[in-house]
């Protein structure tokens, strides 16, 4: 029986999918990345199918990749040597637990979806700035994304509870207080405190997870937004230190003038695929130019009781604050008086600045994170050497979310470029790849090793490259799910089933 | 009775003891029975008590070894290695069933006394990198002159070491905005078990600084903590500090005070709240309003730590023993309450809304204040926390009266009235072996918020018997084990431990978790300790391991689990 006729038997013929069009699709995202097409496409809905498909594919030895949005714009799905996609879209259920503030998802549960759902029973989920609306929760979370109240420790970090995966070799395992079967509520155990941390950042190779509990807040009606200009980043450390030192706000972010500007273009539109089209914008221009280099924003955000009262101490400091090291805070910048709207949204639905897009069509993004004191050193590396490859400075986005008040920071700063034009491409590429090497060697973290980063990164951790390669052979023997990631390579064996290679 | 022999520990082969001995130096070694005996008594402990009685020497090291270095850790574990020494990472050995050997054969301690360095603090990423051996009290006063502080004390008191906490509990009564402190590692320089070196966090990367918990891609950090030493050796480890609102300095702990039956300093036992902190107790009728009540505060964002605390009261709070009972038998301290730690990072204005806040929640459930006007007597009693909810000193109150073993639960807010049902089962049905092991029926069993909106609450009930009585001691052992089966029958919280860790026999036993987590701990094992020498068996078995389990006990576990509506379960080449 062919594989496709065994995926069929699994989870009828209609959710197998061998369209040459389809598959070229989940083989190509905006990033550098390369893919080569899956053989095809398989689209379960239950655990158990999911199961089944795992120990078809581990029999079948052919790799298997998860795929459950496919917006990751990293890479992180696209097939390094063909095999069968696995593609969770369908399986969309949200159950809330109002009672305990956390909510049970599947991995085609999207930000839009579960953000509109929470929010109407007067919670929140907490999101990453610039995800797309219909990027998976799930994955996003399980890859670690940094959620833009990452200052705060209590709100901003370690939200995953719960979870329920499949093992690469087909066994079920749940984490935390489900891990029993029973009730959920907690990420201990079982056996390991934190076992499920394993499968963070893991890109799909370790297990397929099937559910999460993820932990939502509290949404206050009662929420403002400050906005503190810099004319450069020079300064930014020593007023945001002082700020996060006194645990004010929840959020805390900076944008440059580039990002800032394309968030509150008015003639761009959220795209809705990556790479987007083009579109050359007069507006994105002036507004760019009316804009401070940088802006820090404040987010503070109100409790369930007297939650004026609470922000009013809050905002009181932070003004008393930024009064005595001289600096303006205003929840509006000069020219533009709506600006907190802008963010009240964006805290929640933060895709607008996805607008970006628009400027070239594709974005790189160096994702890393340094000590904030660094923020100023990183932001002229990089400059600099755009500069050198003749890309100007003031085309590169510029964002970065503090963390754990003032730990460190979470930096995304992108390079722009049209995808169709190749020669403009393979300069960006070149350059993306050299700044990202430049940045390594300069000691900033990139802990979210996707593509090229991988080998560059681990590289420079032999030793712990090693025990994840012996972990993974131990737990993934025939090397099927998602190889290529991670610096995990697929041994292609004679009776592997796959077309090529 | 049992019969009066000779107890002889194990001892090492003589290469093997020279071979440590050229690594640390004589003075750093020693196989002298009075000293290894010394290193085989722990705290909280029923099975090492109840081998003592039996002449049982497998508890007892055949020797200790006290490195100074990393290098020196590493040279000793290959030793190890070479001649298959099974060899065990101990600190102050309070939590006795995560030290004592794990096999009868001569097991090599490794003591960490000489190394309890704080190596580096780093203001600017608010981080402190430190020895195995550094302790709380020590990371706290180092880090409050600098205006930080690392988060939080377990009741085991200050003394407890950082790296022993970092592989195995690490709750604090302000995990509730701190989490416990498997949130606030940054990075483990560990020795393998087979000598070789691996760090986790942001400096596994050449180049990087120790700044940020995570290294690349999976989290590996995650195969250490909840092992119990038995996936490595902690060498060096850096923590998180967080911002710290308070003075300077808090008055020190005074060197092995604690454990002095009587012992009272008014420093302690009168203490204020720190600067700028303020401690609420607040009573309830009952357990049910008590529970609504700390979802509630919890809910309402306020706090640094919100817990409930039971019989803890009466041993903390009393100087002596004598007090302890009488004032567990007067019901002197409210049955069910919730205590807030309140702190101000940014204005006075946040201490007065945090009040206000925690009073509106009171009311709403029919709790009252402990004040000047209600219970004034009982708040004064009280006043030892005010400096424990920060920096524990009268944790050790609770091991005046053998204080050796405890049942453990974690789960959402409802998982107080299941620890309550379950520990009254227990204890109405093989009954209690000292008047404190009804801590948790009679009073709410101990609750802390581990989430900063209380979705996870830590529960925990104790035993208390009488250590020279082994009846007594298999009496607690039975009440231990009754609540665990229960707890795996009813399928609540994480497993064995409320924190998620798991010891054998119970990760063999007990398959329900994961399921089969087993199959995968013995894979990590095997990547981590190919030899299997590090605590062999402690937290998994290898299946050769299960196969040489004693049938009988094998039996009386699996009686356990069917009184719990179980299948028993096979040992292989036993019951096949
Ligand atoms: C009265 C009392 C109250 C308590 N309350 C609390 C509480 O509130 N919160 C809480 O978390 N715990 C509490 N405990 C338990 C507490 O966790 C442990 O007692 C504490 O971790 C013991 O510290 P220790 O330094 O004695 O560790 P040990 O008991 O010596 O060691 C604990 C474990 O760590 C391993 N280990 C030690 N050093 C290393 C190393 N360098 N590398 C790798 N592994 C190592 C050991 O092998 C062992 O498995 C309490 C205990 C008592 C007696």
């Amino acid at each position: 029986m062919s594989l496709k006729q065994q995926l069929a038997n699994i989870v009828g013929s209609s959710q197998v999918i061998d369209d040459a069009v389809i598959c070229e699709g989940y083989a190509k995202d905006q990033s550098f990345v390369k893919g080569k097409p899956p053989d095809c496409a398989v689209r379960p809905q239950t655990v158990e199918e999911i199961q089944e498909i795992v120990r078809l594919a581990n029999r079948a030895k052919t790799p298997l990749i998860p795929y459950s949005s496919g917006l990751n714009l990293h890479g992180a799905t696209l097939p390094a040597n063909g095999g069968i996609v696995i593609d969770l879209t369908r399986m969309r259920k949200i159950e809330i637990n109002e009672k305990d503030w956390f909510v049970i998802i599947e991995p085609g549960v999207t930000y839009e979806m579960l953000q509109d759902a929470v929010t109407e029973k007067g919670l929140r989920l907490m999101v990453p700035f610039g995800v797309p609306p219909g990027r998976s929760v799930l994955t996003s979370y399980l890859e670690r994304d940094v959620m833009l109240a990452a200052a705060s420790l209590e709100y901003g970090n370690n939200l995953i509870f719960d979870a329920e995966l499949i093992l690469p070799q087909g066994e079920l395992l749940r984490t935390g207080c489900w891990n029993l079967g029973g009730r959920p509520g907690g990420f201990y155990g079982p056996g390991l405190n934190m076992l499920y941390k394993l499968w963070t950042g893991a890109q799909g190779t370790l297990g397929i997870f099937t559910r999460m509990i993820i932990t939502v807040q509290h949404f206050s009606p009662q929420r403002r937004f400050f906005f503190i200009p810099f004319n450069s980043s020079e300064e930014i450390a020593d007023i945001v230190k002082l700020i996060q030192r006194k645990e004010i706000g929840c959020e805390c972010f900076g944008l440059n003038r580039f990002n800032l500007a394309a968030l509150l273009t008015d003639e761009w539109e959220v795209p809705r695929q990556f790479p987007a089209a083009k579109k050359p914008s007069a507006q994105f221009d002036i507004v760019k130019k009316t804009l401070p280099a940088w802006t820090i924003i404040v987010g503070i955000t109100g409790s369930p009781y007297f939650p004026e009262e609470k922000i009013q101490y809050e905002e009181d400091a932070l003004r008393e604050l930024c009064k005595e090291m001289g600096r303006a805070v205003d929840t509006r910048l000069p020219g533009f008086p709506d600006l907190e709207a802008v963010f009240l949204r964006e805290s929640l639905r933060p895709w607008g600045i996805l607008k970006k897009f628009n400027y070239r069509g594709s974005v790189h993004d160096l994702s890393f994170k340094v000590p904030l004191k660094r923020i100023h050193e990183v932001e002229t590396a990089i400059a600099a050497g755009a500069q050198k490859d003749n890309y100007a400075a003031q085309d590169i986005g510029g964002y970065f979310v503090v963390m754990e008040r003032g730990r460190a920071i979470h930096g995304e700063f992108d390079f722009h470029c049209d995808p169709t034009a190749s020669e403009e491409k393979d300069r960006v590429i070149k350059m993306w790849l050299t700044a990202s090497k430049d940045l390594m060697d300069k000691g900033a973290l990139f802990d979210r090793p996707y593509g090229d980063w991988a080998d560059m990164v681990y590289s420079r951790a032999p030793q712990y490259a090693l025990k994840l390669k012996q972990i993974k052979q131990e737990m993934d023997p025939k090397g099927i799910l998602n190889p290529g990631k991670l610096g995990f390579k697929f041994q292609k064996t004679e009776d592997s089933c796959q077309n090529s290679e | 009775m049992t019969q009066q022999k000779k107890v002889i520990p194990n001892k090492l082969p003589g290469e093997v003891f020279k071979a440590l001995e050229a690594v640390v130096g004589k003075e750093n070694i020693t196989e002298d029975r009075a000293i290894v005996e010394t290193y085989s008594k722990f705290g909280i402990d029923i099975s090492g008590f109840l081998k003592k009685h039996a002449k049982d020497p497998s508890n007892i090291p055949a020797c200790v070894v006290l490195p100074q270095t990393t290098e020196e850790i590493q040279k000793i574990v290959r030793v190890a290695n070479r001649h298959k020494i099974p060899f065990v990472p101990v600190t102050n050995g309070q939590l006795g069933i995560a030290n004592m050997p794990t096999t009868p054969a001569p097991t090599l301690f490794i003591h960490f006394s000489r190394m309890n360095n704080i190596i580096e603090i780093d203001e600017e990423s608010m981080t402190m990198r430190v020895q195995p051996y550094a302790d709380y009290a020590q990371v706290q006063a180092e880090a409050m002159k600098r205006g930080l502080w690392n988060g939080g004390t377990p009741l085991a008191t200050s003394l407890c070491k950082i790296s022993s906490q970092a592989i195995l509990a690490g709750l604090w009564q302000t995990s509730k905005k701190y989490g416990t402190i498997g949130k606030n590692i940054v990075s483990l320089t560990m020795v393998l078990p087979d000598g070789e070196i691996l760090k986790t966090g942001s400096c596994a990367v050449e180049g990087v600084d120790d700044f940020w918990e995570h290294a690349p891609g999976p989290d590996l950090y995650s195969l250490f903590r909840g092992s119990a030493g038995a996936s490595g050796i902690i060498a060096e480890l850096t923590i998180k500090l967080h911002p710290w609102p308070g003075k300077e300095s808090l008055p020190e702990p005074e060197p092995g005070r604690p454990s002095i039956r009587t012992y009272y300093d008014e420093r302690y036992d009168k203490a204020d709240p720190p600067e700028n902190h303020r401690l609420y107790w607040i009573e309830f009728k009952d357990l049910e309003s008590q529970i609504q009540a700390l979802r509630e505060m919890a809910h309402a964002g306020i706090g640094i730590g919100l817990n409930a605390a039971g019989v803890y009261n009466s041993y903390y709070c009393s100087p002596t023993q004598e007090l302890t009972l009488k004032r567990v038998k007067e019901k002197f301290f409210p049955a069910y309450n919730l205590y807030v730690i309140s702190a101000c990072f940014i204005s006075e204005k946040q201490l007065a809304y945090e009040e206000k806040v925690i009073q509106r929640i009171a009311e709403l459930y029919g709790g009252r204040f402990l004040s000047s006007e209600y219970k004034p007597e009982v708040l004064e009693a009280l006043r030892p926390w005010n400096l424990d909810c920060i920096r524990h000193v009268c944790g050790y109150r609770m091991s005046r009266h053998f204080y050796l073993d405890t049942w453990f639960c974690s789960g959402v807010p409802d998982i107080g009235t299941d620890a309550q049902k379950i520990w009254t089962t227990a204890i109405n049905t093989v009954g209690e072996t000292y008047i404190t092991d009804r801590g948790g029926v009679d009073d709410t069993p101990f609750m802390y918020a581990t989430d900063p909106a209380g979705r996870n609450f830590f529960t925990e009930a104790d035993v208390y018997p009488n250590g020279l009585d082994p009846p007594s001691l298999q009496k607690a052992q039975q009440l231990m084990l009754f609540s665990i089966g229960r707890t795996f029958g009813q399928k609540i919280g994480p497993g064995v431990t409320g924190f998620g860790a798991t010891f054998e026999p119970f990760t063999s036993f007990f398959p329900e978790m994961g399921p089969d987590v087993y199959l995968l701990l013995r894979a990590f094992r095997k990547v981590m300790d190919p030899n299997g020498v590090c605590a062999p068996g402690r937290s998994v078995f290898t299946e050769e391991e299960f196969k040489q389990f004693p049938a009988q006990l094998a039996d009386a576990i699996n009686r356990l689990r069917e009184m719990n509506g179980l299948e028993p379960i096979r040992v292989p080449g036993k019951h096949e």
